[in-house]
């Protein structure tokens, strides 16, 4: 690997194994160890914070109420009441997507986000609840959802191609989406913080220029706090939609 | 003297019943107004996230196509043909799905009431 002194930004994306197993390349990665404290983080915050069901709520229960209430309205406004049903899966997915990114900000801390095949994992868990749910829910009907109504019969061909291709990417642009935001920010933070190091090598001038990277470096952390809230929200809103489109297949 | 005074009684009870009554249904339509409204989706969103959102709609599409073209043509043995209509398809898909993607946007955040959206259709019909 590069030498201390260099900037590597690539480096804080590097799977290591801390435990493995035999030589098969199976093993206990520090992906894995920062999936199980997500989890864990946030089994034990709502545990703990609604364990004594206060009806006046002090803080921490107030925070999981409003986790709750915030993650409850988008469900019922994009997907309405029938959509309450998934409202455990949603929930579940921007919980661990919120804790998951918030991780990532800490520094020496790694990003589960960061690796497009937990995000793609997450896509396809959404569209296998879809596609399971509306041939369950609808039988064949949901085809429709690849027939817009009002089409002529001469159109069809070209359009339901079309329609199935969109269907299609959307589990490729929800998890690029997630993946190319967190990986981008968190490379551009390295970026910056690395011009710090090296002009800092040029002596007292450097050091003056250095400043301008500092101030970016703060600006870019204060704007990967909010990347990090608003993609878990776009995922989970998203989420809903495209089960909204499960529940009632026409467009 | 006793039954005009239970007359009054029920008179008044039936009038506070009547305007309970009004208020739920003023209530239920409320609610019923804000459950039916079309989904009002990513408002909160910023600038940067709408971008974002816009370009990977697009580019999945139009690699989602391309990759299932080249695929039915290594199935199908008829290279380069059907990659290339299907790729087609994918940029129409992407198309559609910014399309979507904008409307959604353009329902969630609609421009406040009195501001100036140029020459209406109706004003120009000259």
């Amino acid at each position: 690997m590069a030498e201390p002194n260099k900037v590597d930004p690539i480096h804080q994306f590097q799977i290591t194994d801390i435990v493995s197993f035999g030589e098969g390349g199976f093993g206990f990665t520090n992906s894995a160890l920062f999936m199980v404290l997500t989890v864990g983080l946030i089994l034990i915050y709502l545990l703990v914070s609604t364990g004594r069901r206060a009806i006046v709520p002090g803080r921490a229960q107030l925070v999981s109420e409003m986790l709750y209430e915030f993650v409850a309205n988008m469900v019922r406004s994009s997907a309405g009441t029938a959509g309450m049903k998934f409202f455990p899966f949603v929930f579940s997915l921007f919980m661990f997507v919120l804790v998951a990114n918030m991780f990532g900000m800490i520094p020496f801390f790694f990003t589960v986000t960061s690796h497009i095949i937990i995000t793609f994992a997450l896509a396809i868990l959404v569209f296998a609840v879809v596609i399971v749910y509306g041939f369950w829910k609808n039988g064949l009907k949901f085809l429709k959802l690849f027939v817009p109504s009002g089409v002529p019969v001469y159109v069809l061909p070209i359009v339901v191609p079309i329609e199935v291709v969109s269907f299609l990417s959307r589990p490729i642009s929800l998890s690029v989406r997630l993946f190319a935001n967190i990986l981008a920010g968190h490379i551009t933070l390295k970026v910056f913080a690395g011009f710090i190091v090296t002009l800092g090598a040029l002596g007292w001038l450097g050091w003056l220029g250095a400043i301008l990277p500092l101030v970016m470096t703060i600006a870019i952390t204060a704007l990967e706090f909010l990347v990090a809230a608003l993609q878990a929200y776009v995922f989970a809103v998203l989420t809903s939609m495209y089960i909204n489109d499960a529940i009632h297949p026409s467009h | 003297m006793r039954g005009t005074e239970g007359d009054g009684e029920e008179k008044r009870v039936r009038e506070q019943s009547q305007i309970l009554k009004e208020k739920i249904a003023r209530a239920q339509g409320q609610f019923a107004a804000e459950t039916a409204s079309a989904p009002r989706v990513g408002a909160e969103m910023t600038g940067a996230s709408r971008a974002m959102r816009l370009g990977t709609e697009f580019i999945a599409a139009i690699l989602v196509g391309a990759v299932a073209g080249y695929l039915l043509d290594r199935w199908l043995n008829t290279a380069p043909w059907l990659m290339l209509v299907m790729l087609l398809i994918g940029f129409a898909a992407g198309v559609l799905n910014v399309v979507r993607a904008a409307s959604e946007m353009n329902r969630a955040s609609p421009p406040p009431p009195g501001s100036d959206l140029g020459p209406g259709r109706d004003e120009d019909e000259d």
